[in-house]
Parts: structure tokens; sequence; C-alpha cells
């Protein structure tokens, strides 16, 4: 069975957040990689192309980041982040970006479905969580989102450069002051929990066993240069 | 068959050269992996500065679809010249005609090496591995 490496990072700093999912995108020969973390403090993360105008959230939070991903911005507290990063190569990713996320989703579904929640792809039609004009990830929707109860329950994301994807997942545990009326997992406290979940839908789904490992001193010197990018006023403010 | 008086990258960018000037775009499989055939899909693109220095591979812009930013390539050296200025609002160019009216930059050709480029058959036979 396929081999992957697991980076877990519960707790870390926004910047250091951005900065490593940089970091393990640009080697294209570096290992697929899956990576679990949460945010401390809770950071709100604007998609690539948004402009700080267009989310009135950004104003009022306390950090904001820029992703590279793009999409709309996510409040991340209360919440399991997951990247996936790998060759375009890759079974799970090859082909057009629609059906990369068809397979992607399809294990996100497997591991939901282990917690007790049934998700599917919102295909044809709106949600219920959609809301125009806020800019946030979990207020827009499009076939290809994960919903539950006629909400949008997880927010991903993927960038594309030089034949490797970095795919990023949002799996919210509750709404937050600015994720308002999402589907979230009930019952569900502890992002442990739906992270343990995921890497058995790897294992059984896409056929991917997981070995926990640690970002390489290369990469962790890039993430510091990222990070620190990420989090610039600037480069935040920047559109 | 895709067109044969340009070159392509295994990136899926296309660089039609004249003179000491290429001309640069990606093509209709670049813009079918982004949005499989809906064009609305294509929400943004980010283009260069005029006088801006390229490397060749260099990222130069990004495109974004609704579920996927990627980079644009540069296939050769040089000083970006000209930039289409219908393309960041009529993206749909880009679905419409990805040869002609859907180029991107223009790069006066400078020193240094190209990226490795393929003909339009070798693109196709590259594209036919991906089918």
């Amino acid at each position: 069975m396929e081999t992957w490496r697991l980076i877990t990072t519960w707790g870390a700093p926004p910047e250091f957040n951005m900065g490593l999912d940089g970091a393990l995108l640009e080697d294209p020969e570096g290992p697929p990689t899956l990576r679990f973390y949460t945010w401390t403090p809770a950071a709100l993360s604007l998609g690539y192309f948004q402009r700080f105008e267009e989310v009135p959230a950004a104003s009022d939070a306390f950090v904001v980041v820029r992703r590279i991903t793009g999409g709309g911005a996510i409040h991340h507290t209360n919440e399991l982040t997951f990247s996936l990063s790998a060759s375009l190569e890759h079974p799970l990713f090859e082909g057009p970006v629609a059906r990369s996320y068809e397979r992607v989703h399809e294990v996100v579904k497997g591991a939901l479905l282990e917690l007790g929640c049934e998700a599917e792809l919102r295909g044809a039609g709106e949600l219920n969580s959609d809301a125009p004009d806020t800019g946030m990830c979990f207020h827009h929707s499009t076939a290809l989102d994960l919903a539950w109860g006629a909400r949008k329950g997880v927010g991903s994301a993927q960038r594309r450069r030089r034949g490797r994807v970095l795919h990023h997942g949002s799996i919210k545990l509750g709404p937050s002051k600015y994720d308002t009326d999402i589907a979230s997992l009930e019952g569900v406290d502890d992002p442990g929990e739906v992270a343990r979940a995921l890497q058995g839908a790897m294992r059984n789904i896409a056929g991917i066993k997981l070995s926990p490992g640690v970002p390489s001193p290369e990469e962790r010197e890039l993430a510091e240069e990222l990070g620190a990018r990420a989090i610039d006023q600037d480069f935040v403010r920047r559109r | 068959m895709r067109p044969d008086d340009r070159q392509y990258l295994s990136s899926h960018e296309w660089v039609k050269i004249e003179d000491d000037t290429a001309t640069i775009g990606i093509t209709d499989f670049a813009v079918d992996e982004l949005c499989s055939g809906n064009e609305g899909d294509l929400v943004y693109c980010d283009l260069p500065e005029l006088g801006r220095q390229v490397e060749a591979g260099e990222t130069f812009g990004e495109i974004e679809s609704v579920k996927a930013v990627s980079d644009l390539n540069s296939p050769v050296a040089g000083e970006i010249v000209e930039v289409n200025p219908d393309i960041e609002d009529h993206l749909e160019i880009l679905s419409d005609d990805p040869w002609d009216r859907g180029w991107l930059i223009r790069v006066k050709i400078g020193k240094g090496d190209s990226a490795s480029l393929l003909d339009a058959t070798a693109y196709e036979e590259l594209i036919a591995e991906k089918a």
C-alpha cells in the first residue's frame, strides 16, 4: 500500500500554518503529505485573490492572513484544517480540477460517515448556507462542495504549481462568529477525532497509509519565510 | 490537432515566436482542466506589469477557477512588453479562442535559455497520455 507522510501541528500560529502549507507545495519532488492542524489564535484567512474590502469580517477579525489557495474567507476556529500536497500526476489529483475534487471529497465523505454524518456533493441548486456579500467560503457553494442538512460543511480550495498541488480543507465542529448558519459535526468536540476518521478513510478509500513525520529543515526554513509573507499586512491588504 | 505554428510547455502554456517577440497563452486543454467545459468557472486572471523581466519557466501570473488557483509560466526569458487588456474582464475569451484572441502576454525575448519546449506533435502525445 502507498505511504504518505503525516504531519500534525495542533494549535500552531496562523503564519506558521500558512507558511508550512506553502513550503509543502514548493518542492515538485517533495513527499506526498497529509497535514492536520488547528489554529492558535483563531484567524481569518482570505482567499488568494480576495479583496480585503470584500470581506466585512476581515476588518473585525483579530488576525487576518492570506492563503495561497483561492476561494472565500474562512474563520479558522472550532474546526479541523487539513492539507494534501502531492504531484498532479497522483491518481487522487490527475486530470481536471473537478474530477480531483470528486475523488478527494469521496475520501472526506467516508470520514464524515464514520462520524455519523451523511454528507453529499451539493450538485445543482443552492444551499441554505449561501449568503451573498459576506465573502466567506462557507457562504458560497459550488456543485463540488460537501454539504449536509442543505448547508455547506467542508470548505476547500486548491493551488497548482509546477506539477504539484496543495488541497486545503476545513471541516467545522461548530459555527463561529463569522461562519454562521453552516453545517458542522454535531457532537464532535475534538479535531483529533475528525483527523483519525480522515486518516482511516485515506487508507480504506484511497488506499493510502500514513506514516507520522515532520517537515524537513528546508521546509521549515521556507515555511518561516512564506509565513511572514502570509501575515504581512501589506500582502493581506494588497487587493 | 493543436496549432503547429507554436511550441508548448508541459504545464500547458503555448508560445508563438515571431522575430524577437514571443506571444504566450494557455492551451484549450489547460482551460478545460480548470473549468471542465463550464467557462463561467474561470473567475480571475492576474497578469504582470509591463516592463517586468521573466526567466524561462518562471511564473508570470495566476489564473483562478472556482476551485483552484494555477500558476502561469513563461516559456521564454525576456521583458514583458504587452499584456492582453481584454482578458481580466472577459475570461470567456480563453474558452472561446485560446489560440488567437486569448493570448495573455508578449515578451521581448532576452538572453537566457528557453524552458523545455514541445512541438505540437509532442504536445498532442503528452495530452493523449493524460486522456
